[in-house]
């Protein structure tokens, strides 16, 4: 009611201190705002630095190149060349062979190996290359008789010591290695009969004991973990989407999907070991199914994943225009021809996202699978699918686990080298999701 | 006034499409729309004007039962088209929908090929045997749509890429192509320019020709352009339903006079 002051003239060139005021807030927001996103991408810098430093060492291995002399004397008394009979020569059979091939190679090039005994050169190769040797010439007994070229593991240690993991002072004081042989390493590797080169074994070969870890790989591991997304996505996925659809187009509002809502929204904040002890007492203990099997793993990890998908997928179905739907039944689509025709077409990329990443949760999940027995050390590959299914297998995030509780600081290495096995894998499966996605958008 | 209309109506009962008797419709526990009596006419052009928030367009929503796909709205009365009432129990709103055809206030066509848009409905409904005879049916719509000449050339471009005005006369194409008998229209070019408006408005004038038309629309220029009849919503009721220029002319009830001077709305 009060008549208003007249305008006083202020000049636009002058800022007054309330704008003053505003614009300094509103820079100091953003100046809040880089450090943040600063501070989280010189943490993920650092975290991947950190891994792919530690890891990179583990795609590469050193080996002893050498000719080995497959004496039928020792490997095939009876000469019949019939595996059955074959096996009853060990694996100290042929690493004996292994330790003569080599001194032999030494003899032959004129290396000097005073004070070392011909065992003590042996050990420079590892303990699981016999066993390796042994089932190269069980699958192919016409080997018998003949020179093969081997590229068998070299110890651990030495290995270490061209990593830089081992030293001459540490090996003082190292009852596995003396440095002496590392000394003798020195000159193999100058002589090529030692090299550092990639090491396929590590990503396709199966674990191997504590005390070789030169010889530990991921290849149950990654088909373990291959096999649980395939279950997961097989169950998962349709589960997922149909009960999405069903809740978000059909269901009726009532005090029952209210309560189914609310539940699954709990369910997708569950601690995933909860779902490792629900998996242990219904799959294995009640319902019988095998222990350490991808299939739990992968029963599990469904449970688990299924919120994710479900919340993902309906709120992709939710953010389809309702003018679409109306258009549909406007001109007499069904309910069910409006769904299938309109909107989940339009939900799509929206539901593979949100999949992908539910698969992606799933694949470096530990702790469930903790309890269903898949931290066993498992060295066999599981069969074909779907026998396989059943069989023992390892999980990548678990094998990561594994490396971790082993002394040998080998095992550091190979650790980030598996946590970059399972980076890659997940950003594989984002790549995916993209090309999916735009796969699936393009089409409108 | 309810004698008034139904005097009216009294007069050219000789060919009715739809009748609808004493409807009611209730969301949840508001009111919307009590007793409305009307009967729209064969191959005419139906106008419903009324203030925002009066009730007509749920009405034109009740002639095709898209109330349905609303949970808390409830339907009262009786609606029969050709004698035949919709909402009994034996009648499946699709085959309704198919034969009650409707075209929304914002241009929604799929996010598909204007070809698929237009085929979808015949499709679905099993109209065409074959795909040339499938094609006759796209075109002949788009033609009747007045469409046909500008997107012949290009019937596998997205819908969605044609400009405000096209894409609301591919949704009349869409509409028309399962051949209904009514065509209902919720403001359908409040969302087009002059230009657009006045297109699609020459197209509905030409669709009575085969359709029963009505059209729920904020603009009373628009109302007695292109229709022969008009009904004038207030407050959830129907206050006065006639001729369109007796309407316009000379309304026998003070609120639609009130209305179409422009002293309420």
């Amino acid at each position: 009611m009060t008549a208003q002051a007249a305008p006083t003239h202020r000049s636009l060139y002058r800022l007054d201190t309330r704008t003053k005021r505003r614009n300094a807030a509103e820079k100091r927001f953003r100046l809040y705002g880089l450090a943040a996103v600063g501070f989280g991408v010189l943490a993920l810098v650092v975290l991947l630095s950190s891994v792919l430093a530690q890891g990179v060492g583990a795609f590469r291995q050193t080996f002893v190149v050498m000719d080995v002399m497959l004496d039928e004397g020792v490997l095939d008394k009876s000469g019949t060349r019939d595996p059955e009979v074959m096996k009853k020569v060990t694996t100290i059979g042929y690493g004996k062979l292994l330790q003569t091939s080599l001194n032999a190679e030494l003899a032959e090039k004129g290396f000097a190996v005073e004070g070392m005994s011909a065992k003590d050169v042996g050990a420079l190769i590892s303990k699981e290359a016999p066993a390796q040797l042994r089932d190269r010439v069980l699958a192919d007994p016409d080997l018998v008789g003949q020179t093969i070229r081997f590229k068998a593991y070299a110890n651990g240690r030495i290995d270490g010591y061209f990593k830089g993991r081992v030293s001459l002072q540490s090996a003082e004081l190292d009852s596995n290695v003396t440095p002496e042989q590392l000394r003798l390493a020195d000159t193999l590797r100058a002589a090529g009969i030692m090299e550092l080169s990639f090491n396929p074994g590590f990503i396709f070969g199966p674990d191997a004991s504590e005390l070789r870890p030169e010889a530990a790989g991921l290849g149950v591991a990654i088909l373990g973990s291959a096999y649980m997304m395939l279950i997961v996505l097989a169950l998962a996925l349709p589960l997922g989407v149909a009960t999405s659809i069903y809740l978000e187009e059909f269901a009726p509002r009532n005090k029952w999907t209210d309560l189914i809502e609310v539940n699954i929204a709990n369910l997708a904040a569950v601690p995933s070991i909860v779902f490792g002890i629900l998996g242990l007492a219904v799959f294995i203990n009640f319902a019988g199914l095998p222990q350490s099997s991808p299939l739990v793993g992968g029963l599990v990890l469904t449970l688990m994943t299924l919120p994710t998908i479900i919340i993902a997928t309906r709120a992709a179905l939710k953010a389809v225009p309702p003018s679409i739907k109306d258009a549909a039944l406007g001109i007499g689509a069904s309910k069910m021809q409006t769904v299938f025709h309109h909107v989940l077409p339009l939900a799509m990329p929206g539901i593979l996202t949100g999949t992908i990443i539910g698969l992606a949760q799933a694949l470096g999940e530990t702790a469930p699978l903790l309890l269903i027995g898949m931290v066993a050390f498992v060295r066999e590959y599981p069969a074909a699918p779907p026998e396989g299914f059943g069989d023992p297998a390892a999980a990548l995030p678990v094998q990561v686990y594994n490396f971790t509780q082993r002394a040998d600081p080998a095992f550091i290495e190979r650790a980030s080298g598996a946590i970059i096995v399972l980076m890659v894998f997940l950003l594989a499966m984002n790549l995916l999701a993209i090309i999916l996605r735009r796969r699936f958008e393009r089409r409108w | 006034m309810n004698d008034m209309t139904l005097t009216e109506r009294a007069v050219q009962a000789s060919d009715i499409k739809i009748e609808a008797r004493g409807v009611q419709v209730h969301y949840g526990a508001s009111h919307a729309l009590r007793d409305v009596d009307v009967d729209i006419l064969g191959k005419t052009v139906t106008a419903f004007i009324g203030p925002s928030g009066c009730g007509k367009s749920t009405f034109l929503r009740c002639l095709n039962r898209m109330n349905d796909t609303i949970d808390i709205c409830r339907v009262g009365g009786k609606i029969l088209l050709d004698g035949e009432d919709i909402y009994d129990r034996k009648v499946d709103p699709v085959q309704l929908r198919a034969k009650v055809g409707m075209v929304f206030q914002k241009p929604n066509p799929f996010p598909k090929s204007i070809f698929d848009n237009v085929a979808y409905g015949p499709k679905i409904h099993g109209l065409t045997r074959s795909r040339s005879e499938l094609e006759g049916i796209v075109e002949d719509s788009l033609r009747k749509a007045a469409l046909w000449n500008e997107v012949k050339d290009r019937l596998d471009a997205p819908g969605t890429g044609l400009s405000g005005g096209q894409q609301q006369r591919l949704c009349i194409a869409r509409a028309i192509a399962t051949s209904p008998e009514v065509l209902l229209m919720d403001e359908p070019c409040s969302a087009l320019d002059p230009i657009a408006t006045a297109q699609v408005e020459e197209l509905i004038d030409e669709l009575r020709a085969n359709f029963s038309v009505v059209i729920v629309t904020h603009s009373m220029q628009q109302a007695a352009r292109v229709s022969q009849r008009t009904a004038f919503f207030h407050l959830g009721s129907l206050v006065e339903y006639g001729e369109t220029g007796q309407i316009f002319t000379n309304p026998s009830d003070p609120r639609t006079e009130s209305y179409i001077t422009g002293r309420i709305g």
